[in-house]
Parts: structure tokens; C-alpha cells; sequence
């Protein structure tokens, strides 16, 4: 078969692809009466569990299967670039980049930032229950924020101040105690994903069953895991 | 991007990534093009039940009325960090391919295999 001919069925079974999306779409787009009665249904989830937030009521209650699955994708995907990078070596030709010195100002800046942005993180993730945030987004601001470190003084020194061991075992551990917590309940004879905590009065922190600890364990275990992605290209690539 | 607007602009994306994914042949572009498959898939999931005057997802007395779904927001949410964890994972294979075959064309690959398999 010729390139151009290969080409062509390539860009025909693209288009073909797009316009199911469209006509998906086209044909699905509106919700009427049916959605009005669902968005009544997930109000009423986010009032029996407690929360303010009616996602974080969906994606830590009714479809928290749904979460922690994905939590495994994102482990397995940790996993595999700190297996991979780590055993990559550069080639001869490639040189590592040199580590470039950032003006006092920027480090400073950073070093500044850094505490606040972490704080951010770990707020959005306390209140992930009550405003918007959550654990994915609170995990991943703080991540940032070491990202911003790592940019202003090197990855070297934070990673050094942070210790790989100590991390490791963050990341493994909240994945522990979130597989623990879900399963927990079968002890007590009650199905697993069931809360474990009381639902206490909306509004107030503390309060949403176990969506407060299921936040603060996503949050540590994607702020590692995220971070642990970046510091491993860092790595490799000899600085940034 | 609210309702049709942010549907037709995922359809774009859509469309400029699949095209990018298929047609080009080299694999950094190919996982840009993935990344822009995925984000017009949140765009769109975004854009559903997005519409003028409707209320964030909040149990609060100020947003009761005509909240928007909140169902595409909590799969949004998780997506966007497998994203960025699969993209991740996605460049050190590429890596890899590049330290074993020192290239990024993709076909160019496809022969080096075929080859090594024959």
C-alpha cells in the first residue's frame, strides 16, 4: 500500500471519528426534564452525606469506586515513570543541562511563595467538602508550589530537604489508609465504600462523613505522585 | 465557554488533536495532539449542561436555583490529573523509543521493528 494511499484512509477514518463525536453530541446535548430530576437526586446525596460541595458528594460518596480506581491508574502511572526514568540513562551525545543560577529576587520570591502555595493546597483540600477544591486540586497546587522551588533553586536541594524515603512512604501509606477506610467497613458487617464517620451539621468543617480524611489522603497522595513525575524528568535531564 | 459555544470548540479540538494523532509522524507532536484529544473531551464534559443563569454546584441558599449538572465536574476532576499522569508516562515511553532507535518518526519506528521481527 502506497504512503499517500495510507495517508488518505488515516485522514478518512479521522474525520469519520470526529463527525460520531459531532453528531453524538449534536443528538445528546440537551438534558430537558430527565437532567433537572438527576441534579435533584445529587442534591440530595450531597444532604445526606453532609457537604456543601455536591461534586466532592458524588466523586467521595455514590461514585468513590469510581475515584479510588482512578487513584490506582495514577499510582500505576507514578510507578512506571519513577521505574523507567530511573533506569534511563542519557545518551553520550546529551549533555545534562547545566543548573542556571536565578537572581537572588526570583529565589527569594520563591522561598516566600512556597509555604503560602503549600497552604493553598492543603486548604483546598480541607475544605474540598464545603467550597470549591478537593483533594486532586489541592494535591496538585502544592505540587506546584514545589515546582516553583524546584525552578528557583534547583530540584537537587529541595528534593534533598524533602527525602525521597519520607515521600515514598506518604504516597504508599494514603493509598494504604484510603483501601483501608473503604474496606474497613466489612469488619463492622456493612458493605465497603460505606462512611465510617458521622455526617454532623452541614456547613461546619468538620462534617461530610469521610469526605474530609478521603480529601486529605487524594490531596497527599497526588501532591507526591505529582511531584515525584516532575522530579524524575528534572533528574533526568541533569537540572532545569 | 458556555453551552454550544464550548461544545463546538471541543468538537475543534476534537478534531485538530485526532487529525495531529493520525496523521503526524512524530511522537512528541502525537502526544500533544493526545493532550488536546483529552482536553476537549473536559471541555466538552464542561460545556454540557453549562448555559446563562445557571448556579455553581454549591448547597448554598444563593445557588438552589437552576444549578448546573454536577456529574461532568466530578469526572472533569479526577481526569484531569490521570491526564497528566498517562501523558507523563506516555513521554518517558517515547524516551525510550528514542534512545533505542534514535528517532521520532513514528513509521521510521515501525520498520526498525518489522525489521528486527523478520
Amino acid at each position: 500500500m502506497s504512503r499517500s494511499l495510507r495517508t488518505g484512509l488515516r485522514a478518512a477514518a479521522a474525520t469519520l471519528l470526529v463527525s460520531a463525536f459531532g453528531a453524538i453530541l449534536w443528538h445528546g446535548f440537551s438534558y430537558g426534564d430527565a437532567g433537572a430530576a438527576r441534579i435533584d437526586r445529587w442534591i440530595d446525596t450531597a444532604r445526606d452525606l453532609g457537604t456543601r460541595n455536591v461534586v466532592s458528594a458524588i466523586y467521595l460518596g455514590t461514585r468513590f469506586f469510581d475515584s479510588v480506581l482512578e487513584l490506582l491508574v495514577f499510582a500505576v502511572a507514578v510507578l512506571g515513570v519513577r521505574h523507567f526514568l530511573g533506569q534511563a540513562k542519557l545518551h553520550e551525545s546529551v549533555r545534562p543541562a547545566a543548573p542556571v543560577a536565578e537572581s537572588h529576587v526570583v529565589s527569594a520570591a520563591a522561598r516566600l511563595m512556597l509555604p503560602i502555595i503549600v497552604l493553598l493546597g492543603v486548604y483546598l483540600a480541607v475544605h474540598g467538602h464545603l467550597s470549591p477544591g478537593g483533594g486532586f486540586s489541592g494535591g496538585v497546587v502544592a505540587a506546584s508550589g514545589l515546582l516553583l522551588a524546584a525552578i528557583a533553586i534547583g530540584s537537587a536541594p529541595v528534593t534533598e530537604r524533602l527525602g525521597r524515603t519520607g515521600l515514598e512512604r506518604v504516597e504508599w501509606g494514603a493509598m494504604l489508609l484510603i483501601l483501608g477506610l473503604v474496606f474497613a467497613p466489612v469488619a463492622l458487617a456493612l458493605p465497603p465504600f460505606s462512611p465510617l464517620l458521622p455526617g454532623g451539621t452541614l456547613g461546619r468543617l468538620a462534617s461530610g462523613t469521610n469526605v474530609l480524611p478521603y480529601n486529605l489522603l487524594i490531596a497527599s497522595k497526588v501532591f507526591v505522585g505529582s511531584w515525584t513525575i516532575v522530579q524524575h524528568f528534572l533528574q533526568h535531564r541533569g537540572g532545569i | 465557554m458556555q453551552g454550544p459555544i464550548g461544545i463546538a470548540a471541543a468538537v475543534a479540538l476534537f478534531a485538530i488533536g485526532t487529525l495531529g494523532l493520525v496523521l503526524r509522524r512524530d511522537l512528541v507532536i502525537k502526544l500533544l495532539a493526545l493532550g488536546l484529544v483529552n482536553t476537549s473531551a473536559i471541555l466538552c464534559l464542561l460545556s454540557l449542561d453549562a448555559a446563562p443563569g445557571r448556579t455553581p454546584p454549591f448547597l448554598s441558599p444563593a445557588f438552589t436555583q437552576h444549578m448546573v449538572d454536577p456529574l461532568p465536574q466530578a469526572l472533569v476532576l479526577s481526569a484531569i490529573v490521570i491526564n497528566f499522569a498517562i501523558l507523563a508516562l506516555a513521554l518517558v515511553f517515547v524516551m525510550r523509543i528514542v534512545e533505542q532507535y534514535h528517532t521520532l518518526d513514528s513509521q521510521r519506528v515501525e520498520h526498525e521493528v518489522e525489521g528486527e521481527d523478520a
